[in-house]
C-alpha cells in the first residue's frame, strides 16, 4: 500500500485544526483569570540556603506565591518517588521549579518571579554518565534509600534502575566465534519538541477543580494531582482541548498540580503558558542520552554466537517513567536477532540534567542506531552484505528471541525484503550516494481501557472514550471501528473525548496503545449496541435476531435485502423505550511466556506483547566537502499486524521517519559544563522541515496477529521512529568508510569522521 | 508605547526625527522582542504602506531596490534574477516562505547581522544604501555601513529608502554574474553558519577581469575577501578555485559556537567561497544555474 492508493480518511478534528476554529489550552480564557510564572532553579545542582518570597508576595497585582512550604509534603514518581512539586533543600537540574507565582498578567508575574530571593550553595554538577557511576561520585539523591520505590528497582548509588538480560553462556559463545567486533556509540539527548508549548488552566468551584491542560495522558495527570494535592479523583476533572502535538513529551504528570494549587491560593482561575525556552528546558521529559558498548561474536559463515553489552542511560535528575528504560534499552541492544548467548547490563544513571522520559519509542532509536550500526560493522568483518547478514540472523516465525520469547507468525524477514525492494537496494549509485538498511522492533502495550457508545433518537451516534488524541489519528480511527460493527459510516459518530469526568479510564496517547486497547473497548461497546439493534430489528422485521445484518445504515434480514429498516428508525423506537447505550473494556491480551533467560530488574519489558517489526532502507547523499547529509529516499516496511486505517498509518510512518531523520542528523540537546542546556530555541535546536522531507514509500506487511488489538492490529505510533537513524547511519558509514559514532550525526561530526 | 502608521515618506521621516524606530515586515524587530533579545522601541512607525519604497527599478547605472522590496519579490524579479542572481540566491534562502514574504531587503541590510544572507552578495556587488532624513539624503557604500553585529553608521533619524546596486561593466564583450551559497544543515528556517557571495566579470577570452567575494557569519560584520586581484587576467580553473577557497579560509576568523566549531567553520568558508566563485563564473560563462545555487548543483548535498 502506498500513499497514492490509500483510501480517503477524514479526521473529525481536521477541519477545526486546519481552519483555526479549534481551541487549544492557551486559547482559553476565564473571567478573572491570572497568569502563572515559575521561578526555576537556573542552576544544575545546589543547596538552597535561603528562599524569600516576601517581596514577591507584597507586589501589587500578585495573588499567590507558592513554594514547597505551601503544598502537601508528598514525594511522587511512578517508579521511584524522588520528586516533589517544588524543590526542597536541594535543586537537581536547572529547570526544577522552586516557586510559582499567579498575578494579574504575565508581566507582573515575571516581575514577582524576579523579586523572589534564592541563595544557593553550589554543588558540583554531575553530568557525565560514567563518572556518575563511579564509586566515588557525589550522589544526585543522597537520601534516596528513604524514598518509596517499586520492588524491581535496584538502588545503587546513582544507578536509578539496573536491568540485565542473561541467556546461555556468553563466554562460551565468544570462544566459538571466528571474529569479535567491539563498538562504542554515544547518543546525545534530544527532545519531543511539540509545536504547541504546554499550557495549563485551572479553576476551582467549591472543593472541586477543573484543569484544562495540554497533556497526552489525562488520567495520569489526574492521578498526579490527586497524589500531590491529596485529593480523591472525584474532585479533579481533567479536560484536554485540542492538543498541539506531544510525541511523548506531554506524557506524564507535569504542572497540573502547581496551577491547581496556585488557583486555590489565589481564589481565581490561573493559566500557565510556556515559552519555547521553557518547553525545551523545564519539563521532566527529554529523550535520554545514552552510551552503548556492544560486542558481538560471529562465525565466518555469518552466524552470531554471542553478544555482550554495557549500556548507560542518562536518567537526569529524577526518575519519571524512565524506570523501565534500562530494560527496554537492553532489549533493543539485543535486537530482533537469534543469539544463543547474551549478557547485557543496562544502567539508568542519575545526573543533574533535565529528567528523561518517554519520548516516542523511548531508548529505541538510539539503541537501534548503535546496534544496527554495529551490525553493519559485524557484517563487514565477515565480508557479508549487511542485508544478507540480517536475513541470516534476524528472528523469524517460531524462533526464540534474545530474552527467551518464542515468536508466533512475525514479518521481520518479509519487512527486510519489502523495504530493500522499495529503494531498489543493490542498484548502481553515484559515488556520493549509498543505501543503508536497519531493522527494528517495538512492543505493543496491553493495558486496560474503556469506552461508551450511544445512539440518540435521531440516529446520530456518539463514542464517549477515555482515549486521548495527540495528532496520530488513533482516536479518529475509533469511529471507523464502531461504524464497521454497526453497519454505519464513520462520519455518523461524534467523538466525546479527553475529559476524565465523562469517560472511562484510558492510559492516554502513550505506548502506541490507543487503537490497540481503546479499539478493543469501542468494538465491545459497539457490539452491545449492535445486539440491541438486532433485537429491535428482529421485532420490527419479524425475524430472529441472529438473522439480522447491520449494513449501510440499515438492518436487514439475511438473504432478504428488501426486508429492511433504517438504524435511525430503530433509534427512534429505542428512544421511547430502552435506550441504545453500550459500554466496553475487554480483557487486555496476556504477556507471552519467556524461556531460558533471566532478567534482573524486570519491569515486564522482556516479553513483547504483539511485537511490531520494521525495516527501513534509506538512500542518502553526502556532500563530501562539508559533511552535510541529505536523505533522498526512504523505503519502510512495517509489520504492525492488521492495518485498520491505511491513510492514518501512512501518516504515522512518514512522521516517524521525519522525526528519525531529525534525531539522526540535526537534533541534539547541547549542554555546557555546568549542566545548562544551550540550544533552547527552534533556531539552534534544528527540527527537520517540510523542505527536507524525502520521498517515503511504505509497505505494510499485514499479518493478522493473535493475542493483539482489534482485528489483529498491533501498535504503530512509535515503531516508525525506531530504525530511521540506524539506516541513515549505515548509509553514511558506507560513504565515509566508518560509522559516525555520535548521535546526532551532524555535518560537522560527519566531516570530522572523514578527516580521521 | 506609541505606534503610528505612516502613509507618506515625509510622515515616516518626521516620526523618526521625533524618535520613532521604523518597522516594515517586523521579522527581526518583533522576533527579537519576543525572544527577549531587545525590547520593542518605545515609539514605532510602521512604514509598510509606503508602496513607493517597494519598487525595483532599472536605472542608467544599475538597479534601485526600494527598501521595502521583500525577499520573495526579489528572488523572482526578472531584473534581479537576470543581472544580480547572487542577490536572488540569497533572498531565496532566507527563512521560510512566510519570512521571505514579510521580510524586506532594507530591513535585512539595516538589521546589520553578520549572518544575514543578502549582505554578502550585495557587498560583493558593490551595493550602496540610500539613507534619508527629513532634510537630507546620503548614499553610503555597504563597505562603510556596518560597524558590528547589529550596528551601522546610520543616525537614528535616518531611514534606509533604497539599496543601489551598480550594473556590471559590459564593455568589450565582458560577461558578469554573481552567486551566493551558504552552508545549511536543513533546507528551510536556516541561518547561515557560513556563507559566501561572489561577483565576477569575465573578459571575452574567459579570463577573470574582476572578482569580488564577501563572507557571511565569520566576523562581526559581513567582510570582503582581499587579495583577489591576483586572479585577474587568468582563467578561473580548478587550481584557481582551490586558491580562492584557501584565501577566503585564511582571512576568516570564525568562532566556535552552537552552530559549528571554528576549525569546521574555517574549512567551510573555503568551500563556500570556492563554490560561490565557481557558480558566478559558470553563470557569467552563460550556464543557467537555477535560483538558489544551493538547490541547483551539488551544494549542501542537493543536486
Amino acid at each position: 500500500m502506498t500513499a497514492a492508493t490509500a483510501p480517503r480518511f477524514v479526521r473529525a478534528d481536521g477541519p477545526d485544526k486546519v481552519t483555526g476554529s479549534g481551541r487549544y489550552t492557551a486559547d482559553l480564557t476565564l473571567t478573572g483569570m491570572l497568569a502563572a510564572k515559575f521561578r526555576y532553579a537556573e542552576i544544575a545542582h545546589a543547596r538552597i540556603i535561603r528562599l524569600d518570597v516576601s517581596a514577591a508576595r507584597a507586589m501589587p497585582g500578585v495573588f499567590a506565591v507558592l513554594t514547597a512550604d505551601d503544598v502537601p509534603d508528598v514525594r511522587f514518581g511512578p517508579f521511584v518517588q524522588d520528586r516533589t512539586l517544588f524543590a526542597r533543600d536541594v535543586v537537581r537540574y536547572e529547570g526544577e521549579v522552586v516557586a510559582a507565582v499567579a498575578a494579574v498578567n504575565a508581566t507582573v508575574a515575571q516581575q514577582a518571579v524576579d523579586a523572589i530571593v534564592v541563595e544557593y550553595e553550589p554543588l558540583p554538577p554531575i553530568t557525565d554518565l560514567e563518572a556518575a557511576l563511579a564509586g566515588d561520585s557525589l550522589l544526585v539523591h543522597e537520601g534516596w534509600a528513604a524514598y518509596g520505590a517499586g520492588d524491581p528497582v535496584v538502588r545503587d548509588r546513582n544507578d536509578a534502575s539496573f536491568s540485565s538480560i542473561t541467556k546461555g553462556d556468553v563466554d562460551a559463545g565468544f570462544a566459538e566465534a571466528d571474529h569479535v567486533v567491539s563498538s562504542r556509540y554515544v547518543a546525545d539527548g534530544c527532545h519531543a519538541a511539540p509545536i504547541e508549548p504546554r499550557a495549563v488552566l485551572a479553576q476551582w468551584e467549591g472543593n472541586k477543580v477543573t484543569i484544562w491542560t495540554s497533556t497526552q495522558v489525562p488520567f495520569d495527570a489526574r492521578a498526579g494531582v490527586c497524589e500531590t494535592l491529596e485529593m480523591p479523583a472525584s474532585r479533579v476533572r481533567i479536560i484536554v482541548p485540542h492538543l498541539g502535538g506531544g510525541f511523548g513529551g506531554k506524557c506524564g504528570f507535569h504542572y497540573e498540580a502547581h496551577i491547581a494549587a496556585l488557583a486555590k491560593a489565589a481564589k481565581r482561575p490561573v493559566r500557565l503558558v510556556f515559552s519555547r525556552r521553557e518547553e525545551f528546558f523545564a519539563p521532566d521529559r527529554r529523550r535520554e542520552g545514552m552510551i552503548i558498548d556492544v560486542q558481538t561474536g560471529v562465525r565466518s559463515d555469518g552466524t552470531i554466537t554471542a553478544r555482550k553489552a554495557w549500556i548507560a542511560i542518562d536518567n537526569g535528575a529524577y526518575t519519571t517513567d524512565a524506570g523501565f528504560f534500562s530494560q527496554l534499552a537492553a532489549m533493543h541492544v539485543s535486537g530482533p536477532y537469534k543469539i544463543p548467548n547474551v549478557h547485557i547490563d543496562s544502567h539508568l544513571v542519575y545526573t543533574n540534567l533535565q529528567p528523561s522520559g518517554s519520548v516516542r519509542a523511548p531508548t529505541a532509536p538510539q539503541a537501534c542506531w548503535a546496534l544496527e550500526s554495529h551490525t553493519d560493522e559485524v557484517a563487514k568483518a565477515v565480508g557479508m552484505d549487511p542485508v544478507a547478514f540480517r536475513k541470516l540472523n534476524a528472528v523469524d516465525t517460531g524462533d526464540i528471541g534474545p530474552s527467551g520469547q518464542t515468536y508466533g507468525e512475525i514479518g521481520v524477514q518479509r519487512c527486510i525484503d519489502e523495504a530493500t525492494a522499495l529503494v531498489d537496494y543493490g542498484q548502481p549509485l553515484p559515488d556520493d550516494e549509498a543505501i543503508g538498511v536497519a531493522i527494528g522492533w517495538w512492543p505493543s502495550f496491553s493495558v486496560p481501557s474503556g469506552a461508551y457508545l450511544k445512539i440518540d433518537g435521531d440516529g446520530s451516534a456518539q463514542i464517549i472514550t477515555g482515549a486521548q488524541e495527540c495528532g496520530t489519528g488513533a482516536v479518529m480511527t475509533l469511529r471507523q471501528l464502531a461504524a464497521d460493527e454497526l453497519g454505519m459510516n464513520a462520519e455518523d459518530f461524534e467523538l466525546v473525548y479527553q475529559d476524565t469526568s465523562v469517560a472511562p479510564y484510558d492510559m492516554g496517547a502513550t505506548g502506541s496503545q490507543t487503537l490497540f486497547n481503546n479499539g478493543r473497548a469501542v468494538v465491545a461497546a459497539a457490539g452491545q449496541v449492535a445486539e440491541q439493534l438486532r433485537s429491535l430489528a428482529a421485532e420490527f422485521l419479524e425475524a430472529a435476531p441472529a438473522d439480522i445484518v447491520l449494513a449501510d445504515g440499515h438492518a436487514h434480514v439475511a438473504g432478504s435485502p428488501t426486508s429492511t429498516v433504517s438504524i435511525a428508525e430503530l433509534a427512534g423506537i429505542a428512544a421511547g423505550g430502552e435506550l441504545l447505550i453500550g459500554h466496553g473494556s475487554g480483557a487486555p491480551p496476556a504477556a507471552p511466556a519467556l524461556v531460558g533467560s533471566s532478567c534482573v530488574g524486570d519491569l515486564g519489558m522482556a516479553a513483547f506483547v504483539a511485537p511490531q517489526f520494521s525495516c527501513h532502507a534509506v538512500r542518502v547523499r553526502l556532500d563530501r566537502d562539508t559533511g552535510v547529509v541529505r536523505v533522498m529516499e526512504v523505503g519502510t516496511a512495517h509489520d504492525s499486524g492488521t492495518i485498520i486505517n491505511e491513510m492514518g498509518a501512512l501518516g504515522q510512518v512518514e512522521g516517524g521517519v521525519m522525526m528519525g531523520i531529525g534525531q539522526a542528523l540535526t537534533e541534539g540537546a547541547q549542554y555546557d559544563a555546568e549542566g545548562h542546556q544551550r540550544n533552547t530555541g527552534l533556531l539552534e535546536y534544528k527540527l527537520q522541515t517540510c523542505a527536507d522531507s524525502p520521498v517515503i514509500r511504505t509497505t505494510f506487511v499485514q499479518i493478522v496477529t493473535p493475542n493483539a488489538g482489534p482485528r489483529g492490529a498491533k501498535g504503530l505510533a512509535e515503531a516508525p521512529n525506531v530504525a530511521t537513524a540506524a539506516a541513515i547511519s549505515n548509509a553514511i558509514a558506507k560513504l565515509v568508510g566508518q560509522p559516525v559514532r555520535q548521535l546526532p550525526m551532524t555535518a560537522e561530526r560527519v566531516w570530522k569522521a572523514m578527516q580521521s | 508605547m506609541t505606534f503610528t502608521i505612516a502613509t507618506t515618506l515625509e510622515d515616516a521621516l518626521a516620526a523618526m526625527a521625533a524618535g520613532a524606530r521604523p518597522v516594515a515586515g517586523g521579522s527581526d524587530l518583533v522576533v527579537a522582542a519576543r525572544h527577549g533579545k531587545a525590547a520593542l522601541p518605545a515609539s514605532i512607525v510602521a512604514i509598510d504602506r509606503l508602496g513607493d519604497l517597494a519598487r525595483v527599478t532599472g536605472t542608467d547605472d544599475g538597479v534601485r531596490i526600494g527598501a521595502l522590496a521583500t525577499h520573495a519579490t526579489l528572488m523572482l524579479h526578472p531584473l534581479i534574477v537576470d543581472s544580480y542572481p547572487g542577490l536572488a540566491d540569497a533572498c531565496a534562502l532566507v527563512g521560510s516562505p512566510a519570512t521571505r514574504n514579510v521580510g524586506t531587503l532594507g530591513g535585512n541590510v539595516m538589521n546589520s547581522s553578520p549572518a544575514m544572507d543578502t549582505g554578502a552578495p550585495l557587498l560583493a556587488l558593490g551595493a550602496r544604501v540610500e539613507l534619508r532624513t527629513v532634510d537630507s539624503t546620503r548614499v553610503v557604500p555597504l563597505a562603510e555601513l556596518w560597524t558590528g553585529p547589529g550596528r551601522n553608521v546610520a543616525a537614528t533619524d535616518e531611514l534606509c529608502t533604497a539599496i543601489l546596486v551598480p550594473a556590471p561593466t559590459a564593455a568589450g564583450g565582458t560577461r558578469s554574474s554573481s552567486a551566493y551559497v551558504r552552508l545549511e544543515y536543513r533546507r528551510a528556517m536556516e541561518i547561515a553558519v557560513v556563507g559566501a557571495g561572489a561577483s565576477i566579470t569575465l573578459a571575452a577570452d574567459g579570463t577573470v577581469e574582476s572578482l569580488a567575494i564577501a563572507l557571511t557569519a565569520v566576523a562581526p560584520t559581513i567582510i570582503s575577501v582581499t587579495g583577489l586581484d591576483a586572479f585577474v587576467g587568468k582563467p578561473l580553473d580548478a587550481a584557481a578555485l582551490t586558491a580562492v577557497g584557501e584565501i577566503a579560509s585564511e582571512q576568516s576568523s570564525p568562532i566556535s559556537d552552537l552552530r559549528a566549531g571554528d576549525s569546521y567553520r574555517r574549512h567551510c568558508v573555503g568551500v563556500m567561497a570556492r563554490r560561490a566563485a565557481e557558480a558566478a563564473a559558470r553563470r557569467a560563462a552563460g550556464e543557467i544555474i537555477g535560483i538558489p545555487v544551493n538547490r541547483a548543483f551539488g551544494i549542501g548535498a542537493a543536486r
